[in-house]
């Protein structure tokens, strides 16, 4: 199936491809490893007049290592290569996890870290072709007026659907963004915006870069917890990350992060107090924890299965991911 | 615009609409119908082909974005004309069926193999877990890629010879006579 | 005629495992499939689709289209007129609809452009002015919509068909039953999904007449339904099947792309090629139909099967297509693997605002199957009684008729059933009991008893199940003296040369140059049909397989054949090539008696030569030069099949489906565990026995079989076709319709059972899509086992076996089974009764249940 023409730009450098996307603004998208945004073109979804593509940038790929200890992977990182690299797989398995688990070995191959982390928001009704749209009336994420997973409402509820952003988002990520101000660092949950017509808090010309991953996440015991319907190919329908260390002295840190329920991946807020004083009783009482799981997920219907379904689901993987790191 | 790369061994140029995806230069500009389109999402794997040596989904690259790239095709594997040892079991052990996935499954395979000559069933499963085949139910896939290697390894492919191997050898050892033909008769009187 | 190999030579090639003959045309990537094709001068078209679900179409403006560089014409309903249809009682659509939409995805116009990517473009500037009119999703609501909801107007309450057949007394035989289980079971659609999208390409010859090339399993109704829609004899046209990448049933009647293609190069003056998307495959769907079932079954206290009685709505969708032969056969198979001597069946096909239903492997007796097979464990725990064990007391008795008058002569179940239940451990490993109850609220625990350690439960458990089906049907969907398949073996003559490369039929490799040709109309689809034949015809003729190339699927060329469904092609033009190798050995023994003075019945055809009874020898092909009329370039021998009279069944209303020549049989063995926290599934093994009469080509039974088995779990554990309240198909594409991946596919081992059918050739009869229905069941069943649920309703999704879970954790503890998320056991079948189906027109699209 063909895509609609578009000018094609081929930057070799980040401040070139900054600069054409200042200037081109809403008539450009960003083109990493397209595995999102070739099938989105497909169905009609977005019809830019200009495609730039992050491929031929230098210095775009990689995972390194900062002088502070701090590792660093760059944005056209090849998910592949997250889940792979051995280092990287000893310091944050469940990075390697999270992205290990992440569509198919070849679709893993061509996808990049930057591009999951800026992946589209995913909604039944939007993920469809022209003719499918326009049958029930296109919605607010595209073109219309309406939302067909919440009628009454003027939001969007798309869901966010990458593996590494909540794996990211419990190791203390945060991600360097380029734009045409320069660059600026911020924690990965100030990318998302919540709101699922546009789930990104990117001003104009903004390209992610580069994550950062602070050494003090190294080693922390983590899970991840994926359910989809088929082993292999299929997004997450509900997804939670944990990392979880018990210190020294007794004390607990941890953090813990949702996907594919919500507009944005969620950083369970209150979390270690909570954790804190279900360790408190014995046998620990973990059900105060999952509550507060079941308070931050918000599943609708935005998939083929059930909503109540996807939720009853992450407080299982919520129970399963807690007894799993304090085992 | 002018994309230049290496198909099949093959400097090609070709002066194509930026939006061109690899899978239509394959298959349109240069004939090469061996690679299959069978979704339009990426989700099928059909279209599978090697870009430096790597698995990609042609449908879901630019072939722009293949400027200067490396490229082998199903069509491009064969060595003097003689199929590779992957294709030959596929063919042998019942791998290929309709034979729509088959490119893609062997093109798969071929990575894998490339890359690790000895893989467990587990990593062939993993690595061709992206490609759909709507035939084989991948049992008969699975023992193509199995018997391929043990071909490789100059092992006796009986080993990895599904059943209907040692069936046939029974049977050939002395066939059931047939049984009467007869008359139908009710069951129910 | 019990054909069996006679001789060694035969033997080596008759149940051989043998690689297809044109494996090396998919491994090498030369092979071409209809879209491979070019011709110079192809043009692209692009379809229309409806988006309303019910509209009467009050305009066509292709102006903007036309306007559009690149854009050669756009055609619509007003240029391809006539209705068509598979069966002689269901003409009711046209390729393009001229008056009406009946559904999302409804083809309405074509664009006609000189590529792909201006034929889409242009398709969104054609103005079509609808009037919108009340559409409906639900069969049952479907029944009682008034006139203008009615999708066509010839059928008031859009009830396609409907049907009562009984046989015996059921009411009395269930009234003195000992236990007698009632269920409604809801199988939701599915869709074939070959991995090749449909595709056709048309092209006018200088002298008018036309060539087709099409991805279809039927080549012959192509062709027929080409002359009826573009009104030409069938002489003028020319339909030649390439290599198709699988079909299912999905390619086994005309699709509209076929006609359209045809249309629009007449219309453009250039031949054009039309492939659909992913898409447009789903919208044109021809599948398995929703199908709801309320079944009652009762047995004696022994075990005896006394009487079932089903009524069985199907949803068919938007138009007839095979329709009533879909229905009809979920009754005649219901009661026909079994010796059960009472049957009421009431059959109800629905039309709804959905894309047409039609055959899927298994036709017809999949849901069926699945309900029936379903309930006999539910009947077996009644009774306590082992559930292979009441199988076993209910078999038939060959040879012999069941009740609906179908003859059976061959009948492996017996054997299939002992395989699978001695392979798989059954009578050890089975649990054989239900589970209990747990707590009620969800504390990231799941519904596991309270009891229970904190690890979730894996229990594995056992069920088995049995299905059978027809090896091709008895009675032709047009014509009762119909003659099914004609083959012919040449010699000796210079071969036809395989049209536009694209012909099917396997080229012998690189060995001896072919001795004889075959020329079939078979549509090999992957199934292996031009193997099939290539090696009936040697081993008949005493030849090495190289010696025999096939020819097949080209209308100019070769003999007709009513196509690749109903698992027809091995036993009838299996015979029919067998027939048309004996008709020319019998030439070539003539012609020899007469030379050696001996009994023509005495020439044997051995290891590439003709042998007299002396110790005369001749080389094959100089056995032919001798045997040539004077002046002849070739000899060729004619074989033709139709099945006996005797198999063509009863004579009651709707007899005609389900009758065939040969039944092929199942029994299997799953065996899963569930996730009790999560409701998820795992298939760990399956264990399929099938009888094929005899396994011509081992190789590619095994693969036939563990194809269906897998088709199977697919439609138990994740295949569905969900709508939402509009009619939308909620998942058109191979990433929401999940066909399961090598990940989610669990080993199955497939064993042959051969009970030798006395017609069928060398004894074969089917082996392609009978395996099918088991798996359901069995999964079904041994889900009961691993967790005490009841399930009615596939796909066996984690929501739905989550909600029966939870249902048993809130039954009383009783040990009773639970039956939640379901409707109740004991609805009694009868008109609009019990609850609504829960999945189709629900909003948003739900798994349902
Ligand atoms: C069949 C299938 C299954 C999939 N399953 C999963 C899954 O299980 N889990 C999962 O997480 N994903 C899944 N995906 C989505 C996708 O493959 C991955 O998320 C992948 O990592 C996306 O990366 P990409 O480089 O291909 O992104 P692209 O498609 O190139 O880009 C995605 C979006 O991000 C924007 N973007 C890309 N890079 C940047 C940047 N550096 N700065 C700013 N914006 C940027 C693009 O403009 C685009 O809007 C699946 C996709 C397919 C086709
Ligand atoms: S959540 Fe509502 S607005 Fe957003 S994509 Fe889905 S239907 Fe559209
Ligand atoms: S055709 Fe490329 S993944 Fe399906
Ligand atoms: S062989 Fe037909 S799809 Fe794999």
């Amino acid at each position: 199936m063909s895509l609609p023409s578009f000018q094609l730009h081929r930057p070799r450098e980040l401040a070139e491809a900054v600069a054409l996307w200042t200037e081109h603004g809403a008539a450009a998208k960003l083109l990493a490893g397209g595995t999102d945004l070739i099938p989105s073109l497909k169905q009609g979804l977005f019809a830019p007049d200009h495609l730039i593509d992050l491929g031929a940038i230098a210095g775009l790929t990689g995972i390194s290592r900062a002088a502070n200890g701090d590792w660093l992977i760059g944005a056209m990182t090849r998910i592949h290569e997250v889940a792979e690299d051995p280092i990287l797989g000893r310091e944050f398995p469940l990075l390697a996890a999270a992205a290990g688990q992440i569509a198919s070995p070849v679709l893993r191959r061509m996808g990049t870290l930057g591009g999951n982390l800026c992946l589209d928001t995913r909604c039944l009704w939007y993920n469809q072709s022209y003719l499918w749209r326009q049958s029930c009336g296109f919605c607010l994420k595209k073109n219309g007026a309406v939302c067909h997973v919440a009628p009454g409402g003027r939001r969007c509820w798309a869901a966010f659907s990458a593996d590494t952003a909540p794996a990211l988002l419990v190791l203390d990520a945060s991600v360097e963004i380029a734009g045409p101000a320069g660059a600026r660092w911020l924690p990965l949950a100030e990318l998302y915006s919540g709101a699922g017509d546009h789930p990104l808090r990117l001003g104009r010309g903004e390209i992610l870069s580069r994550v950062r991953l602070p050494a003090a996440a190294a080693g922390m015991r983590g899970s991840y917890q994926k359910f989809r319907i088929r082993n292999s190919i299929d997004y997450p329908l509900a997804a939670l990350a944990l990392a979880l260390r018990r210190e020294a002295n007794g004390a607990v840190t941890a953090r813990l992060a949702l996907t594919a329920l919500n507009p944005a991946p969620v950083l369970v807020a209150g979390l270690e107090r909570c954790l804190a004083a279900a360790l408190a009783a014995d046998p620990p009482d973990l059900a105060a924890v999952v509550q507060l799981v079941n308070r931050a997920a918000k599943p609708l219907s935005t998939s083929t299965v059930p909503a109540d379904y996807r939720r009853e689901m992450v407080l299982i993987q919520a129970r399963r991911a807690l007894e799993a790191c304090l085992a | 615009m002018i994309t230049a790369f290496t198909v099949n061994g093959q400097p090609r140029r070709l002066e194509l609409d930026p939006a061109t995806l690899l899978l239509e230069a394959l298959r349109e500009h240069l004939r090469l119908t061996g690679t299959k389109c069978g979704c339009d999402d990426s989700s099928c794997g059909a279209c599978t082909v090697l870009v430096n040596g790597q698995p990609a989904l042609a449908c879901t690259l630019l072939a722009a974005g293949c400027d200067g790239a490396d490229i082998t095709t199903i069509e491009g594997i064969a060595t003097d004309g003689r199929l590779t040892a992957l294709q030959r079991a596929f063919g042998r052990m019942g791998g290929a069926q309709c034979g729509f996935c088959t490119p893609g499954m062997v093109m798969a395979a071929k990575a894998l193999l490339d890359g690790n000559p000895d893989p467990s069933d587990g990593e062939i499963q993993a690595a061709l877990s992206g490609n759909i085949c709507r035939c084989t139910g991948y049992v008969q896939i699975l023992a193509s890629v199995r018997a391929a290697l043990a071909e490789a390894a100059g092992a006796a492919a009986d080993a990895a010879r599904p059943k209907a191997a040692a069936d046939a050898q029974r049977r050939a050892a002395g066939p059931t006579p047939p049984p009467q033909a007869a008359e139908p008769q009710s069951a129910h009187g | 005629m019990a054909s069996r190999p006679q001789s060694d030579a035969a033997r080596a090639i008759i149940g051989a495992p043998t690689a297809m003959v044109d494996a090396p045309r998919k491994t090498s990537g030369a092979g071409a499939y209809t879209d491979d094709l070019a011709v110079p001068g192809m043009l692209h078209g692009k379809i229309l689709h409806s988006h309303l679900p019910h509209a009467r179409i009050r305009g066509v403006d292709a102006g903007a289209a036309l306007a559009l560089p690149g854009v050669r014409c756009v055609i619509t309903g007003a240029d391809a007129p006539t209705a068509y249809g598979v069966l002689p009682i269901g003409k009711d659509e046209c390729a393009l609809q001229p008056d009406k939409a009946r559904y999302i995805g409804d083809n309405i116009a074509c664009v006609v452009a000189e590529s792909e990517r201006i034929a889409a473009a242009a398709l969104p500037l054609i103005r079509v002015e609808y009037e919108p009119l009340p559409a409906y999703f639900d069969p049952e609501a479907a029944m009682a919509a008034p006139a203008a909801g009615w999708l066509h107007d010839h059928r008031p309450r859009n009830i396609e068909k409907e049907y009562h057949h009984v046989f015996g007394d059921p009411d009395a035989a269930l009234a003195r039953a000992a236990a007698v289980c009632r269920n409604r079971y809801v199988c939701p659609a599915v869709t074939h999904a070959a991995m090749e999208p449909h595709a056709t390409l048309a092209r006018f010859e200088p002298d008018g007449g036309l060539t087709v090339w099409s991805s279809t399993q039927v080549p012959y109704y192509l062709h027929k339904t080409l002359a009826r829609v573009l009104q030409m004899s069938m002489e003028r046209i020319r339909v030649i099947k390439p290599m198709v990448g699988g079909g299912f049933g999905g390619k086994s009647e005309v699709c509209p792309l076929e006609i359209v293609a045809a249309v629009a190069a007449r219309r453009a003056g250039a031949p054009v090629k039309i492939t659909y998307s992913r898409e447009e495959v789903f919208y044109t769907h021809r599948g398995r139909p929703l199908q709801l079932t309320e079944l009652e079954t009762g047995a004696a206290a022994d075990g005896t099967i006394l009487a079932v009685r089903a009524r069985v709505i199907q949803d068919g969708g938007a138009y007839c297509g095979y329709g009533p032969v879909t229905l009809l056969y979920s009754g005649a198979l219901l009661g026909a693997m079994y010796d059960i001597p009472n049957v009421r069946w009431d059959g109800y096909r629905v039309l709804t605002n959905k894309p047409a239903c039609g055959a899927m492997r298994g036709h017809g007796t999949v849901n069926t199957r699945f309900a029936f097979e379903a309930q006999l464990d539910e009947l077996a725990e009644r009774l306590g009684l082992d559930p292979a064990e009441l199988r076993r007391r209910n078999f038939l008795q060959p040879p012999c008729r069941t009740v609906n008058g179908l003859r059976v002569l061959s009948y492996g179940l017996p054997e299939c059933l002992e395989t699978v239940v001695a392979a798989s451990g059954w009578r050890e490993r089975r649990t054989g009991r239900a589970a209990g109850a747990p707590p009620a609220v969800n504390d990231g625990r799941g519904p596991r008893r309270a009891d229970r350690a904190s690890a979730p439960s894996r229990r594995h458990g056992l069920g088995v199940a049995c299905s059978h089906y027809v090896s091709g049907a008895a009675n032709a969907v047009d014509r009762a003296d119909a003659i099914h398949s004609t083959v012919y073996v040449e010699a000796a003559a210079p071969l036809p040369a395989p049209a536009g490369g694209a012909s099917g039929g396997g080229a012998a490799s690189d060995a001896a140059p072919p001795a004889v040709a075959v020329l079939t109309g078979t549509a090999e689809i992957g199934q292996g049909s031009d193997t099939m034949q290539a090696q009936i015809v040697a081993a008949a003729l005493g030849l090495p397989l190289a010696a025999v190339a096939v020819i097949a699927a080209d209308s100019a060329i070769t003999p007709m054949d009513l196509g690749s469904y109903s698992s027809r092609v091995t036993f009838m033009a299996g015979n029919a090539a067998l027939r048309a190798a004996e008709d020319l050995k019998q030439q070539i023994a003539a012609a020899l008696a007469r030379r050696w003075n001996c009994d023509p019945e005495a020439i044997r055809c051995l290891g590439g030569q003709v042998l007299g009874p002396s110790g005369q020898a001749l080389s094959f092909a100089a056995a032919v030069a001798a045997a040539l009329p004077p002046g002849a370039a070739h000899l060729r021998g004619v074989g033709t099949y139709s099945p006996p009279r005797e198999a063509q069944g009863g004579d009651f209303k709707g007899a005609g489906v389900g009758p065939s020549p040969a039944y092929s049989y199942s029994a299997q063995v799953a065996e899963v565990s569930v996730d009790e926290d999560s409701g998820q599934v795992t298939v760990h093994k399956i264990w399929a026995a099938h009888d094929c009469g005899r396994a011509l080509n081992p190789v590619a039974v095994e693969g036939q079989v563990i194809g269906s088995v897998w088709m199977g779990l697919g439609q138990a554990l994740s295949e569905e076709m969900a709508y939402t309240r509009s009619g939308q198909l909620a998942n058109p594409g191979l990433l929401d319709y999940r066909v399961p991946t090598i990940l989610d596919s669990p080993p199955v081992e497939a064993f042959i059972v051969e009970s030798l059918d006395p017609e069928g050739p060398f004894g074969a009869k089917e082996a392609g899509e009978g395996s099918l229905a088991a798996v359901i069941p069995a999964i079904a069943n041994a889900i009961y086992d691993a967790a005490g649920i009841r399930l009615y309703q596939p796909p066996f999704t984690p929501d739905r076996v989550l909600r029966a879970l939870q249902a048993r954790a809130a039954a009383p503890a009783s040990g009773q089974a639970a039956t939640a998320g379901q409707d109740q056991p004991e609805t009694k079948p009868g008109p609009a009764s019990g609850p609504p189906p829960p999945s189709p027109a629900g909003a948003p699209p739900q798994a349902g249940g």
